[in-house]
């Protein structure tokens, strides 16, 4: 092939340079073969996969303390609802939206939990997937990111700190809330002020009473809930008890909220592996409680339409 | 008769370690304890499933012959046969699943043990409540004694954790017995004449192993074979999310004969948690050991027969339970049994 073959596909290239391809989440200029979005680090791929299908795609935020159990929850819900047909069923869309599922259920699977999720965005897991309930004829779109504690933190202290945060919950449908239960059992109420503070994170974003997060779905699950059984048992007079900061801030300004508990693990340990730090371990994996909370979420967001 | 009734009754709390509370009466009284006679008292025991007390050598001696083979009849119906050998203890969870059984696992040496074909049903534990097995100190270990008052149903009545008015569940009679900690399993056994499982008994039992020529033996990943299979045992895959019958899954026993060593309900051991990871945990509380997976385990390697989880001794969870052993040279042996059925015949 000689070199004058090639410049008319070049020139093509050249003029797709021109236009910019606006990412999904913060909406900035991107070059239309960028990885990830220059402003926000979200994915490219979720733009690309959105402009190609006719259902837009909803948002959905997992929060929570550093330690919650954010990776762990995210990644058992979809690994079990791609797994089991019976409730929702989830199809990935783009292979970046299997990974989180695979980490998780690699480590669970090899008594481990997974790793930290670190704080610079462009290293977040993110999933995008299909849902579809039985007896549904339209499928449901949802985007959901992986973030890490530590950065939402920022973000609440330092507003600005991390765009992708505040422009992804600019554009949320809804969120889930998790609440480690088991330190509230400890009486150590990190968690409960973790959740109030993104709360009126949420309403300073948009407190519009009809459009606003005082009108969205806001679902609180406290996980680990397997170290503390009275979270199953209810969940709500859980909270009225052990987090009455945070239940009676959700009775007073959010009009679709619920309280839920889920847990992963059986039991835990401690280990101390050579050459590593002790180790917080689970001794089994039985999940419980993971598909009711997002369940809600769902029935929420349908009712929204 | 009287002396064979006090004898009879004598022996039985000897098995505990101390007498009953209400001291025996010395000479006949009109208001004997409810089953006053030697036949009354056997049979009833017969009827809780406490067979393997009336099997012990301090016992047989007061027993009729039809009686003893009765008692011997529940037991090979009951009970299968762990045969005595070698079996690999390891735990294969942790970075290593991939491995073949048997590496870097420890060997170990069971005598021959009869082991419950079935898990422990909420029917069987029933009879323990209706018998005031919650009260009966010799039971329990004494370290656990303020505790036991805790151990109660949803309406406050001692029994396990989810019944309701000392009652199990409706239409869970055959069900595997949850939400009754390591002492509750422990007290039941005892009353029963019977003890909890090691885990190398257990593991023997589930994972058969099989040596031949004096090689290592050769064991099974799961009671029925290397591949875990939907039909054969209730765990997540089954997708039935609570226990089902003890018998239900009749594929899924074991070679001896046992069912439900894979699946349906976690089940307590003797053996401290731990005991066969060369990395030591470091538990707060310490942990009892925990086999066979429950009808919620999501990884399948879980519900193996090497798998081993541990739980604090007091936690009533609502996918625990248990099943008890018998070791075979603490009962009368068989040919002593038969003399005495010869004798009577004669």
């Amino acid at each position: 092939m000689s070199p004058k073959a090639v410049l008319p596909m070049d020139s093509y290239r050249l003029a797709q340079y021109t236009v910019t391809a606006p990412c999904y989440v913060c909406g900035g200029g991107n070059n239309f073969d960028a990885e990830l979005c220059r402003h926000c680090f979200a994915p490219m791929a979720l733009a690309h996969q959105a402009s190609s299908q006719k259902i837009r795609p909803k948002m959905i935020a997992v929060l929570g303390a550093s330690g919650a159990g954010k990776t762990v929850y995210l990644g058992m819900l979809t690994d079990m609802l791609s797994r089991e047909a019976s409730r929702l069923q989830l199809l990935a869309r783009g292979a970046f939206s299997i990974s989180l599922q695979q980490n998780t259920v690699a480590a669970l699977a090899r008594g481990r939990f997974p790793d930290k999720t670190p704080c610079e965005p462009d290293s977040w897991h993110w999933v995008h997937c299909q849902l579809r309930a039985p007896r549904q004829r339209k499928p449901l779109e949802l985007i959901m990111p992986d973030m890490a504690g530590e950065a939402l933190l920022e973000e609440l202290d330092h507003p600005n700190s991390y765009p992708v945060v505040r422009a992804f919950l600019a554009k949320c449908s809804g969120v889930m809330i998790l609440i480690d239960g088991s330190q509230l059992v400890e009486g150590v109420k990190q968690q409960d002020f973790f959740a109030m503070k993104m709360l009126t994170y949420l309403c300073d974003l948009d407190d519009h009473p009809k459009t606003g997060w005082l009108a969205k779905p806001v679902c609180l699950t406290f996980t680990k809930a397997d170290e503390c059984e009275a979270c199953f048992e209810n969940p709500a007079a859980y909270a009225r008890r052990s987090a009455h900061g945070l239940w009676q801030h959700c009775q007073e300004r959010f009009r679709y909220h619920e309280f839920f508990a889920a847990g992963v693990a059986g039991n835990c340990a401690y280990r101390q592996p050579t050459g590593k730090g002790r180790l917080r371990v689970p001794l089994r994996v039985e999940p419980r409680g993971i598909v009711e909370p997002f369940e809600w979420l769902v029935e929420q967001l349908k009712r929204q339409k | 008769m009287l002396s064979a009734n006090r004898s009879l009754l004598e022996n039985v709390w000897r098995m505990f370690g101390r007498t009953p509370a209400t001291p025996l009466p010395e000479t006949e009284t009109p208001k004997p304890a409810p089953r006053a006679d030697v036949g009354g008292l056997v049979e009833e025991m017969l009827d809780q499933g406490r067979y393997a007390l009336l099997l012990r050598k301090q016992i047989t001696g007061s027993l009729r012959a039809t009686q003893l083979d009765r008692a011997r009849q529940e037991l090979g119906t009951s009970m299968a046969i762990v045969p005595a050998g070698d079996v690999f203890l390891e735990q294969p969870h942790l970075d290593d699943v991939d491995l073949p059984v048997g590496s870097g696992a420890k060997l170990v040496h069971i005598d021959e043990v009869f082991l419950d074909r079935y898990p422990v049903t909420n029917q069987a534990f029933r009879q323990f409540v209706d018998a005031g097995g919650y009260g009966q100190e010799a039971l329990w270990d004494p370290e656990v004694w303020p505790g036991v008052a805790n151990f109660v149903d949803t309406t406050g009545q001692p029994a396990p954790r989810y019944w309701s008015a000392s009652r199990f569940p409706e239409g869970q009679a055959n069900h595997p017995v949850v939400g009754v900690n390591w002492f509750e399993a422990t007290a039941f056994a005892r009353w029963s004449g019977k003890r909890l499982p090691t885990d190398p008994e257990w593991v023997k039992a589930a994972s058969w192993p099989v040596a031949v020529n004096g090689a290592n033996p050769a064991q099974r990943r799961y009671p029925w074979g290397d591949e875990m299979l939907a039909d054969r045992a209730n765990v997540w895959d089954a997708n039935r999310g609570k226990t089902t019958p003890v018998d239900h899954y009749e594929a899924g026993r074991s070679p001896g004969g046992i069912y439900d060593l894979c699946g349906n309900a976690w089940e307590w051991t003797s053996t401290g948690f731990g005991a066969w990871d060369g990395c030591q945990y470091e538990l707060d509380v310490p942990m009892r050991g925990l086999r066979g997976g429950a009808f919620d385990t999501y990884f399948d390697h879980q519900a193996s027969c090497q798998f081993q989880s541990g739980e604090v001794q007091v936690a009533r969870r609502h996918n625990i339970g248990f099943r008890c052993a018998l070791g075979v040279c603490e009962i009368v042996p068989e040919t002593i049994a038969t003399n005495a059925i010869r004798q009577e015949v004669a």
